[in-house]
């Protein structure tokens, strides 16, 4: 795509956003400014909720299991073992962060449909955009707390190797500590997003639903490369649908960076950047249209 | 109903622009993570789409374990290495590589382990220079996967010097693998080895007072380099030298099976068109096929006199 079709559909966007602002301003003006405390009351409850799950601290302790683990590759060079320890790491990180931010946001609101523990916090003065936002600042607090302990401890594992493996002169252990806290950061970022999709699917779907899509929409999100791929083996309107289809799909593989790190690779801060900015945008979008499937929904 | 049809109007526009705001963002990422959205730069064969291999590998590979499913490759590679299965390992490294285009070692096992261990593992000539070849066209395939590693274009490099011996192809690639950031001093001395291979002594020259000229601050490849300077400067015009380096060069030459090589004008051999070995000059037929007679050799005018 050349430059300036780009800066033509990047203007055409913004000129809808402002529009639509600037259109429902009575609106949205009105939410932040009463909805701001209400919304961090429910993100406090919803923390205080998974605090008590069991299976949620269950899973903390066999991810902190199998990150320690990881120092058991000793029969392979030491440049081979900063390699697999990284890539295990991060990927563990990545997985089990994906696992849990299922478990977390697919079970937020339609459990508390079915537990009927919604009638109460409703019946209160909050609106339900807030109840959506609100649950989804848990979410990410939760999300957030986890992916650090699991990257402290991944950190702590290889300092720990580092001190241990003795280098050879064509081998040495390199644990590239900023390239795993940067990974692991743009793995809570790809997490985010992901768990506003849920919030949107869960507004309308049991939670089975909700796990079998959120489980679809994250593999789909991994393969951003290969519908790229793809647009670049067909012709005509199958080229522009598959290229359609790759800047619809969510971008999960923007902030993997994981390939990046345990190769070595420079790290591109401004990828970084423009991937976040990206992935703000998505789940806002996802959000606002969670909170007007929620506002329409029967409960 | 009109304030619902409203709202969603509303929503779906505001998602529109949303959407059309992410295109520029995405071509943005695209064009600073070349490596992974840009399909020209990767190995056509890393593609997902074109994946060979197990099918839990595959799936990992979709759901976005790539490396991951690379590294439990790895680790079955030094299973079958142990288990001395050598011609299992390409079709596993070809898996790995596939996966992870730009895991530096695994390139460079899988085209050393063809290049070398396969090549001398293979008894018939044609096999050997068979796996010489897949050795080379693997490891050309990870330079372009990975341009802008000087360790790999340096272990192709190396091959074209210390394998196939192909001279020329080996001082290109070391120049280029030199000229990168990163560079380490072996690769700058390794270009004038080439061209000492090759008697070429007006690009010897060159490259050497190149090599001089690079890494002025590291002692020992300053030395080296003077050392080798002197050396020439004494050595240069020495045909036992020249003839020792030649010897040199055909003996690898025929360990790989690849053709002979004289420098040009070789005073003491000739090579047999037909079976490709060296004759002694003078000898009126291939001492080694006895079936190619050489042309008796044009008596100069000078010579004659003396």
């Amino acid at each position: 795509m050349s430059p300036q079709v780009s800066k033509l559909i990047l203007m055409v966007g913004l000129f809808i956003i402002a529009a639509v602002l600037v259109m429902t301003r009575k609106v949205w003006a009105g939410t932040i400014s009463h909805g701001l405390p209400s919304t961090w009351r429910i993100a406090k409850m919803t923390v205080a909720e998974a605090r008590r799950r069991r299976v949620l601290q269950a899973v903390v302790v066999l991810v902190v299991l199998i990150l320690s683990s990881l120092t058991f590759f000793t029969y392979l060079s030491p440049a081979e073992q900063s390699r697999m320890i990284i890539d295990s790491g991060l990927t563990t990180i990545a997985g089990f962060g994906m696992l849990l931010a299922i478990f977390v946001a697919a079970f937020m609101i339609p459990h508390e449909i079915e537990t009927r523990t919604i009638y109460p916090i409703l019946a209160k003065p909050v609106r339900r955009f807030e109840f959506v936002l609100g649950k989804y600042l848990g979410a990410l607090i939760i999300l957030g707390v986890v992916v650090a302990i699991m990257t402290v401890v991944l950190v702590g594992v290889l300092i720990l190797q580092d001190s241990l493996v003795q280098d050879l002169p064509d081998s040495k252990f390199d644990p590239n500590l900023f390239g795993v806290v940067f990974a692991a950061i743009m793995s809570y970022f790809s997490l985010a997003v992901l768990t506003a999709l849920i919030l949107l699917i869960s507004s309308v779907a049991s939670t089975t639903m909700t796990v079998i899509g959120a489980v679809l929409l994250w593999g789909v999100g991994s393969m951003q490369t290969m519908l790229l791929d793809l647009s670049t083996k067909v012709t005509g309107a199958t080229k522009l649908l598959t290229l359609a289809f790759f800047y619809v799909v969510p971008p999960l593989q923007n902030f993997d960076f994981r390939m990046d790190v345990s190769n070595y690779q420079p790290l591109s801060l401004g990828a970084a950047i423009f991937a976040l900015e990206r992935g703000v945008l998505y789940a806002i979008v996802a959000l606002v249209v969670a909170a007007i499937f929620f506002d329409n929904r029967q409960v | 109903m009109r304030r619902t049809r409203f709202t969603y109007s509303l929503v779906a526009l505001f998602a529109l622009g949303m959407l059309l705001v992410q295109v520029p963002l995405q071509n943005a990422v695209n064009s600073r993570r070349p490596e992974v959205f840009d399909p020209n730069r990767r190995d056509p064969n890393g593609s997902l789409a074109n994946i060979k291999g197990p099918t839990p590998v595959l799936i990992a590979a979709l759901g976005g374990f790539r490396t991951v499913a690379a590294d439990l490759l790895w680790l079955k590679v030094d299973q079958l290495w142990d288990g001395g299965a050598w011609y299992l390992i390409p079709s596993v490294l070809e898996s790995v590589v596939q996966l992870d285009p730009h895991f530096l070692l695994g390139w460079q096992v899988y085209g050393w382990h063809l290049a070398y261990n396969l090549n001398a593992e293979s008894l018939l000539e044609v096999d050997r220079r068979y796996w010489l070849d897949q050795g080379i066209q693997v490891l050309h395939r990870a330079v372009a996967t990975n341009p802008d590693s000087s360790e790999m274009t340096f272990e192709l490099a190396w091959t074209y010097f210390d394998r196939a011996h192909d001279m020329p192809k080996a001082a290109e690639y070391v120049y280029r693998a030199s000229e990168m950031p990163g560079a380490k001093p072996y690769m700058v001395r390794l270009r004038y080895r080439a061209y000492e291979h090759l008697m070429d002594f007006d690009k010897l020259w060159e490259a050497l007072s190149w090599a001089e000229g690079k890494f002025k601050e590291e002692r020992v490849h300053q030395k080296l380099v003077k050392r080798d300077i002197s050396w020439w400067k004494s050595h240069w015009n020495d045909p036992h030298e020249h003839r020792r380096q030649i010897v040199k060069e055909n003996s690898a030459r025929q360990q790989r099976t690849l053709p002979f090589a004289l420098f040009p004008d070789d005073p003491f051999w000739n090579v047999c068109p037909l079976c490709g070995m060296p004759t002694r000059k003078g000898e009126p037929e291939c001492s080694v096929c006895h079936n190619y007679k050489f042309a008796p050799e044009k008596v100069k005018q000078g010579d004659s006199k003396a």
